[in-house]
C-alpha cells in the first residue's frame, strides 16, 4: 500500500472506531449504575432492541428524531422495569431472568414493528441524524475526520453523557448509595437507605442508557430497523463494564477497544490480508474473552453482585 | 418456592415470545394445497426474502383456488429451522419451503422423516426424493455486476460485500471478480463477508471502510446486509449495485443498477410437478435454476446520475448480458 492509502486506511479505521464505540459506550455506562448496585442485567441486548424499535417507530411516525430518541429511552426504562421487578422484587436468578428478557425482546420487537408498519415493498426508513462537521475543528487534517465528523449523538455521548455519568457515580450521594447497596445491602439498609428503591432506580437508569443506545442504532447509525440491528453490542457492553472495573472513564477505553476490533476486522477483510474471513469475524469476540480474562482478575466485583437482598434472611 | 415460581414465570415469558414471532395466517380449507413458506429474514428486505415472498404470494393469487399459503419470517438460526419444519409437517402442510442455504441440512433431515410431504429448498444443497431445490445462477449475475462495476469505477477500485460464505453467494462473488477482471485485470477488488446475512450494521461499516479507501462502486449480494451497504453509499455519496430486487427506490442517487430475481417461472415448474405427482419420483429435475437465459435473472435499468458510464460502456454491458443469455460466457466453477 502507498503511504497515502495507509493514512486513509487508518483515518477511516479510527473514525469507524469512534462511531462503533458509541453504541457500546452508552449501554455500558448505564450498566455501570446497574452492576454497581449489585445487579447483572444480561438483558441489555434485548433492552437495546426495544429502544431501537420504539425509537425508530416514533421517529418514523412523528418525523422527529429527538422524539424518537426520547421514545427509545423511555422504552428502555419500561422494558428494564420487568428486569428490575424480577431481580429485586421477585429475587429471581439474574442470569436466567436476563436471558429470558433477551428472548422475549426478539419476539416483541418484531411484533411491534410489524404491528405498526405491516409488510411493505419498501421498508420504512427515516432520515437519520446528519453528520455535523464541527466548524474549524473538523478542518484539522486527520484528527478532524476521526473526531469531529460524526452525528450529534456521538458528540453528546462523549462530551455530555460520559462526564455526567462519572459525576453522578463518583461525586454524588446517589452514586454512593448505589455503591453501598451493591457492596453491603444490609449495612446500607441499617443506615436508612432504601435498598429496593436504589436497586430499582439503578436498573431503570441502565435501561434508559441501553434504550438510547438502541435508538442510536436505528435513527443515527442506520436509518431503518432490522431484527439483528443491535448485533451483540449489548453483550459486549455488559463485558465492557467488567473490563472497565465498573469505572466510567475506563468504560470509554473499553468501548473504543471493542469498537476498533469490529471496525478493523471488516476493513482487514476488504484489504485481502489473506486471513480467512471466518477468523477475522471471530476477532472481536476473541478480544472480548482475552480482555475479560486479563481484566476480571483485577476487577473488584461489588460484594453483593447478583445476590438478591431480603431483610428476612441473614 | 418463590424462586421456583419466578424461574417458571421467566421461562414461560420466554416461551411466549418464541411463539409470538411474526407470521401471517390465512384461511384454511382441506381441498387446497397447504403451503408453508419459511423465510430466514424479513419479507420486506428489498432483496432475497422479498423476491421469494413476492413470487410466492403472486403464485398464490394466480392459483387462489388451489393453494393456501402461510408465510413465516425470521427463522434464521439453524437450531430454529428444524423444529419449525417439523411443526409444519406435523400440522399437515403439503408443501414446505425452506428459503436459504442454512435450510440445507434441516430440510434433508426432516424430508426423510416425512416422505409424503413435499419439501422445497432455496439455494441450498442435497437431494432427496421428496425434495426439490430451486437456485439462481448467481455466478452469471455476479459476472454481469462485475462488468458494470469495472466500467463504472473511476478509481479502479471496486468492492463486493456478502453475508455468509457458501452456496450461491460465493458463486456470485467469484463471478463478480471474473467479470471485473474480464474488463480490466488491473482493477483492485475488495471483498468482505459479514458472516451474517442480517448484519446490517456490520455491512454498513464494511462499506464505509471500502468507500473511505477509494472504492467507488460496491456490489452486495443481498438480504439484510444490502440495506446497510445502500445506506453507506448514500452517506458517502458513492455507487452501489443491488441484488435480488430493484433497489433503486432505496437510494435514487446512488443505486447504479442491480440484479432482479424472478421466481415465478421456477415456482410454476415445481408446483406443476407436485400436481402431476412427478415431484415424488427420482427422475424429476432435482434443481430448478433461474438464470439469464430463462428470464429468471435480469438486470435492472441503469441509473447513472453521476455519468460514470459512457455509451460505449453501456453497449458493452448489453453485449455481455446478451451473451450470458445465450450461455456464451465462460463462468468460474466453484
Amino acid at each position: 500500500m502507498a503511504d497515502s492509502t495507509i493514512l486513509a486506511f487508518f483515518i477511516s479505521l479510527l473514525a469507524g472506531t469512534v462511531r462503533l464505540a458509541t453504541p457500546i459506550l452508552l449501554p455500558a455506562l448505564g450498566q455501570i449504575y446497574t452492576q454497581r448496585a449489585g445487579i447483572l442485567n444480561l438483558g441489555t441486548e434485548g433492552t437495546m432492541l426495544m429502544g431501537a424499535v420504539c425509537g425508530f417507530t416514533v421517529a418514523s411516525v412523528t418525523g422527529s428524531l429527538w422524539l424518537g430518541m426520547a421514545a427509545g429511552i423511555m422504552a428502555g426504562v419500561a422494558y428494564s422495569l420487568i428486569m428490575a421487578w424480577l431481580s429485586v422484587t421477585m429475587r429471581a436468578n439474574q442470569v436466567v431472568a436476563g436471558i429470558g428478557m433477551n428472548i422475549l425482546s426478539t419476539g416483541l420487537a418484531v411484533y411491534i414493528y410489524r404491528l405498526v408498519f405491516g409488510i411493505r415493498t419498501l421498508p420504512p426508513s427515516v432520515v437519520p441524524f446528519p453528520t455535523v462537521e464541527i466548524p474549524v475543528l473538523s478542518k484539522i487534517p486527520v484528527l478532524g475526520t476521526i473526531l469531529f465528523s460524526h452525528n450529534i449523538i456521538v458528540y453528546l455521548t462523549y462530551v455530555l453523557v460520559l462526564p455526567f455519568s462519572w459525576f453522578v457515580l463518583e461525586k454524588t450521594t446517589f452514586g454512593l448509595k448505589i455503591k453501598a447497596v451493591g457492596e453491603n445491602p444490609r449495612a446500607a439498609d441499617s443506615k436508612g437507605i432504601n435498598v429496593g428503591l436504589v436497586r430499582y432506580l439503578s436498573v431503570l437508569i441502565g435501561g434508559a442508557y441501553a434504550g438510547a443506545g438502541g435508538a442510536f442504532m436505528t435513527i443515527a447509525y442506520m436509518n431503518t430497523f432490522t431484527e439483528k440491528i443491535i448485533g451483540g453490542f449489548g453483550f459486549i457492553a455488559v463485558s465492557v463494564v467488567i473490563f472497565a472495573r465498573f469505572k466510567p472513564i475506563n468504560a470509554m477505553f473499553g468501548a473504543l477497544l471493542f469498537g476498533m476490533a469490529q471496525a478493523l476486522q471488516l476493513r482487514l477483510q476488504a484489504q485481502g490480508v489473506g486471513i480467512p474471513s471466518q477468523f477475522l469475524l471471530m476477532m472481536p469476540y476473541i478480544m472480548t474473552i482475552i480482555a475479560l480474562v486479563i481484566a476480571s482478575k483485577k476487577a473488584e466485583f461489588p460484594s453483593a453482585y447478583t445476590i438478591p437482598y431480603s431483610r428476612m434472611e441473614r | 418456592m418463590k424462586k421456583l415460581t419466578t424461574t417458571i414465570l421467566t421461562v414461560a415469558l420466554a416461551l411466549c415470545s418464541v411463539f409470538a414471532q411474526g407470521s401471517s395466517e390465512q384461511q384454511k380449507s382441506s381441498s387446497k394445497l397447504k403451503v408453508a413458506l419459511i423465510l430466514p429474514g424479513k419479507s420486506d428486505d428489498v432483496s432475497f426474502n422479498q423476491a421469494m415472498y413476492r413470487g410466492m404470494t403472486e403464485y398464490q393469487k394466480k392459483h387462489s383456488s388451489e393453494i393456501d399459503l402461510k408465510v413465516v419470517e425470521g427463522v434464521y438460526d439453524v437450531a430454529d429451522i428444524e423444529p419449525a419444519l417439523i411443526e409444519y409437517a406435523d400440522a399437515g402442510y403439503d408443501v414446505i419451503i425452506g428459503h436459504g442455504f442454512q435450510f440445507s441440512d434441516p430440510v434433508l433431515k426432516v424430508s426423510k422423516m416425512y416422505p409424503k410431504t413435499a419439501f422445497l429448498l432455496g439455494c441450498g444443497m442435497y437431494d432427496n426424493t421428496n425434495m426439490t431445490r430451486y437456485d439462481v445462477q448467481l455466478e452469471a449475475g455476479g459476472y454481469l455486476m462485475g462488468v458494470v462495476a469495472a466500467y463504472a469505477t473511476k478509481a479502479d477500485k471496486v468492492g463486493v460485500i456478502g453475508g455468509g460464505m457458501g452456496s450461491e453467494i460465493t458463486r456470485g462473488h467469484e463471478g463478480f471478480k471474473a467479470g471485473v477482471k474480464s474488463v480490466n485485470p488491473a482493477i483492485e477488488i475488495q471483498e468482505v463477508y459479514t458472516g451474517d446475512w442480517n448484519d446490517t450494521a456490520g455491512a454498513y461499516e464494511a462499506a464505509v471502510g471500502m468507500y473511505d479507501s477509494g472504492v467507488d462502486v460496491i456490489w452486495h449480494s443481498g438480504d439484510g446486509i444490502g440495506l446497510g451497504v445502500v445506506n453507506a453509499a448514500v452517506a458517502k455519496d458513492k455507487y452501489v449495485l443491488g441484488n435480488v430486487e430493484d433497489q433503486r427506490s432505496l437510494a435514487p442517487k446512488n443505486v447504479l443498477s442491480g440484479l432482479q430475481y424472478e421466481w415465478a417461472n421456477a415456482l410454476e415448474t415445481i408446483f406443476s410437478t407436485i400436481k402431476d405427482g412427478s415431484f415424488f419420483t427420482e427422475s424429476k429435475e432435482k434443481c430448478v435454476m433461474i438464470n439469464v437465459a430463462n428470464g429468471g435473472l435480469s438486470m435492472t435499468a441503469i441509473n447513472d446520475p453521476k455519468g460514470y458510464l459512457s455509451e460505449d460502456a453501456k453497449a458493452a454491458i448489453a453485449t455481455v448480458l446478451a451473451k450470458l443469455g445465450k450461455n456464451e460466457v465462460a463462468l468460474p466453477e466453484v
